[in-house]
């Protein structure tokens, strides 16, 4: 009853392993050099990149029958609609009513009820001189 | 309608041959996977709809998370794709052990990847970088002035949804290792550990686009 | 007769048998009585409303209490009943027989789709026990996140019945695609298998986005992570493009499944091939695509953009083309027919006119302009009931009509039957026909209340609607009443003379295994042009 399952060779499998950790070093390092609004396209082109590996050579599909393919394909389709729809009402909103235009309440009011207080949740005077230091474990 | 001697007993009754059932089972497998990806989506949605609306907010909350432990759970993820890839690799060349091997490595990163998460969230919960009404970090002036509490409500939605699959994925894995090792799954069949297999491709997928959209802003 | 054929019903004995079945036809059943259970209470609710609008004032309902009633109407009615009943009951019976197949791809998964439901209801019944909700049910943000009422549970109950909806789907899918027998290509498939595989592709893809939808309310109301909230930065608005962008294309899970019944019946009752088979088949994948396309048709007061009004409103006309298509297709099929007016044909006409007068009442709504007077208006209630109730209850009681003798093994009384189908379609006429009239005329939806110059109107409608669940409510108990000890028919019955699988090669009710032997296939699901089948009724 044995039937013939395409093997992944292992040299593909360590090569699609090592393209990604690269591609991960890679992001990183072009997140800190200043692209402006390409910023996030290259992120997300690289991030592409990555997925698409996983998903032809780890996940198989390259192989596979194409109708998997198809239904992974039209899941970032529809995907794409509901994004992208959505983002033509949020981002014109305002084209007749331009008071709607504004962000809703950048700086909501309930902050000015909460004391100041550090990183490390003790009060400080608000008008005091006290630093906030800077924690180890962020940059 | 009477089963004959040569029927596998992996093979169940309402399909004809062992092809039919992988290939029904791996439809199947992709049709979740379709679901899930809406399932994430909707909250792709919220992510950019509000980054597209609060874009300093995002760029300066994005200081308050910390890239290393976001690269090492990326090295983690990848890895433990790997090891899950030479698991079903190693089952198909009929090796039981080395796929064990992979299948408990693929386990422990994932607990390593849960590790780390927790590392993360419980410096948030101590300092008060919480989701909504209950953000109280005060820290630096900058981070303070955008109102990040809707960064966080998504990040923690966001990780928390993918955590919560990276968990499932770490039982299901568990399943794995017991089934491979009592025999239940062999050369002949290992289609639930291609299933979870692909399933676990999907949580680092999810984190391919988590890291560069939450830790790598600006 | 044999009198001790093995049948689904009667085999294997036992509580447990049928608690823990795989068998799809025993897991539709069990939807079928859930569905019907559900359906009965959601009517009662809708009963109830009508009294208390018989007269204006409060008459027996506080405002407050009117407020329950229509939310768990509305949510009950949608997801207990018209989301799940036509593919969980009639789909699980028959999809496997019409492929030739044993059972669906994954019987374990669609046993696990039933209790899931189960759970849901359970919640549900919580929520009214609780004291039920408020708010609606689409659970508009800001007043659900701040309802005192039991949001909580009835939106976890749907987050679960959706995961019902969503495993069913799959099952389908994987069913559709991989479990034909030889030779039963697409094309020669019945119409209601497309029709199951557009509803389930819509429920594997929108499905998801209500569950993560729920999932975010809860989240705001428990822990007030502010995403809907403007006092801390978020959008209610976004709220409803997430609960509409399932909500619209679950408008189609509802009525797709109806189409692929009205497309059965009415050329086995025509005694004649469908006309048009690939343009059915095509705008029913065409009809699930554009439906994704169209959400923000529900949102034209709330505050969206101008622009994305327009292009709802522009993509919203063409979801009503293929549609069209169907009906004139199936007009064309019965022109020239052998038309007998059997219950199911009057179920089947009944659903012509009805949702041909609510799909074009929703293209009024699809325009920006109509639709600012219209919204949340009585308009609105009277075109989602003739769409929904006038077409997909009226399809679902036709279906169960067509397909009973060959489910049950039984045959009702159909002077009733049709009786009760005249019934219906006046009863449902009278209700619903004064209601687009108050539309028109400024009534708002979920009022208990109104002035004095809607009085005429809402008593004729809430007259005709004790007419209308009386008729349901007798056609229903006129098909269990023909259950009853020695009423059974042959088991090769086949009263309308029909030649899918389902009728041809299994036994009335069907065997547990579905088939002898697997079937081979010998003309198309419609050949009437070709193919002898003369309808047998033998008791």
């Amino acid at each position: 009853m044995a039937h013939q399952h395409h093997i992944t060779p292992l040299s593909i499998y360590l090569t699609i392993a090592a393209t990604l950790l690269f591609l991960s070093g890679v992001t990183v390092w072009v997140s800190y050099v200043d692209l402006g609004a390409m910023n996030i396209v290259i992120a997300m082109l690289i991030a592409t990149t990555k997925a698409t590996l996983v998903v032809l050579f780890f996940m198989h599909l390259l192989w596979d029958d194409k109708k998997l393919l198809t239904i992974f394909v039209m899941s970032l389709m529809f995907l794409g609609i509901f994004i992208t729809i959505t983002l033509l009402d949020t981002e014109f909103r305002g084209g007749v009513n331009p008071e709607v235009k504004d962000s809703i309440n950048k700086r909501a009011a309930f902050y000015d009820s909460l004391p100041l207080t550090d990183t490390h949740g003790n009060p400080v005077d608000e008008h005091g001189s006290s630093h906030p230091e800077e924690d180890e474990d962020h940059h | 309608m009477s089963h004959d001697n040569s029927s596998p007993s992996f093979l169940q009754h309402h399909f004809h041959d062992v092809k039919q059932q992988y290939e029904t089972a791996k439809l199947g497998m992709w049709a979740f996977i379709l679901t899930e990806v809406l399932t994430f989506g909707g909250l792709f949605v919220a992510y950019v709809v509000y980054r597209s609306w609060y874009p300093e907010m995002f760029i300066n909350a994005n200081l308050l998370l910390d890239v290393n432990k976001g690269l090492l759970n990326t090295v983690v993820l990848i890895t433990s794709s790997l090891t899950m890839a030479l698991a079903i690799w190693a089952i198909q060349k009929k090796n039981k052990n080395l796929s064990l091997v992979m299948l408990i490595l693929t386990f422990i990163l994932a607990f390593m990847f849960l590790g780390i998460k927790y590392l993360e969230y419980s410096h948030k919960f101590e300092v008060g970088q919480l989701p909504g009404e209950y953000y109280s970090y005060m820290g630096p002036e900058i981070a303070h002035i955008n109102n990040p509490h809707i960064f966080f409500s998504i990040y923690f939605m966001m990780t928390g949804l993918h955590g919560l699959h990276v968990a499932i994925g770490m039982g299901l894995i568990g399943w794995l290792i017991y089934a491979t090792a009592k025999g239940n799954l062999h050369s002949e069949y290992y289609t639930p550990m291609e299933m979870i297999g692909i399933f676990w491709h999907l949580v680092d997928l999810i984190w391919i686009y988590l890291f560069p959209l939450f830790y790598l802003i600006g | 007769m044999i009198e001790n054929q093995k049948n689904y019903l009667t085999y294997p004995k036992g509580i447990m048998s049928w608690l823990l079945t795989l068998d799809h036809k025993r897991i539709g059943l069990m939807y079928l009585f859930g569905g019907l259970a559900f359906f009965f209470l959601g009517g009662l609710l809708a009963l109830g409303m009508r009294l208390e609008l018989a007269a204006p004032g409060n008459d027996f309902m506080s405002n407050d209490t009117y407020n329950n009633v229509y939310t768990l109407h509305g949510a009950i009615m949608v997801f207990l009943f018209i989301i799940p009943a036509i593919p969980g009951a009639l789909g699980n019976i028959l999809l496997p027989l019409m492929l030739g197949a044993k059972d669906v791809a994954f019987p374990r998964l669609n046993l696990a789709s039933f209790y899931l439901y189960t759970l849901g209801a359970l919640f549900t019944i919580y929520t009214i026990i609780a004291g039920g909700v408020d708010t609606g049910w689409t659970f508009y943000t800001p007043y659900s996140t701040t309802s005192t009422s039991n949001v909580i549970p009835m939106t976890m109950g749907i987050f679960i019945i959706g995961f019902s909806s969503i495993l069913t789907g799959l099952n389908f899918i994987a069913t559709i695609h991989k479990m034909r027998i030889p030779g039963l290509t697409w094309y020669k498939l019945p119409l209601f298998v497309w029709a199951l595989y557009g509803t389930s592709l819509v429920q594997i893809t929108a499905t998801p986005v209500i569950a993560i939808t729920m999932v975010l309310l809860i989240l705001e109301r428990l822990l007030g992570i502010g995403i809907f909230d403007p006092a801390l930065g978020g959008d209610p608005v976004l709220y409803q493009h997430f609960f509409w962008f399932y909500s619209h294309p679950a408008v189609y899970i509802m009525i797709l499944p109806a189409f692929g019944i009205v497309s059965e019946i009415i050329p086995v009752h025509s005694r004649k091939k469908i006309w048009g088979y690939k343009f059915i088949a095509f705008s029913t994948l065409s009809i699930a695509f554009i439906g994704f396309l169209v959400w923000g048709h529900h949102m034209f007061t709330s505050g969206q953009s101008v622009f994305s009004q327009i292009v709802f409103s522009f993509i919203t006309y063409f979801v009503g083309i293929p549609t069209g298509v169907k009906i004139f297709s199936w007009i064309l099929t019965m022109y020239r027919g052998q038309v007998s007016f059997t219950p199911p044909m009057l179920y089947a006409l009944s659903f012509l006119f009805l949702f041909t007068i609510g799909g074009l009442t929703g293209i009024f709504l699809g325009a920006v302009a109509l639709d600012i007077h219209l919204h949340d208006t009585y308009f609105v209630v009277a075109h989602f009931h003739y769409v929904m109730q006038g077409g997909t209850i009226v399809a679902f009681l036709g279906g169960l009509h067509h397909w009973w003798p060959k489910s049950m093994g039984t045959m009702y009384n159909q002077t009733v039957a049709n009786i009760c189908c005249l019934g219906v379609f006046l009863g449902f006429n009278g209700t619903f026909f004064p209601q687009f009239l108050l539309g028109l005329r400024g009534m708002p939806r979920r009022y208990a209340t109104y002035d004095p110059q809607y009085a005429d109107l809402h008593n004729y409608s809430s007259f005709w609607s004790a007419i209308l669940g009386l008729s349901i409510f007798i056609a229903i108990m006129n098909l269990l009443w023909s259950l009853r000890k020695n009423n059974k028919l042959d088991p090769g019955t086949n009263p309308w003379g029909a030649m899918t699988l389902e009728w041809t090669h299994t036994t009335s009710p069907p065997h547990p295994h579905n088939f002898e032997e697997e079937p081979v296939l010998e003309h198309g699901p419609y050949d009437y042009d070709k193919v002898i089948v003369e309808p047998t009724f033998k008791k």
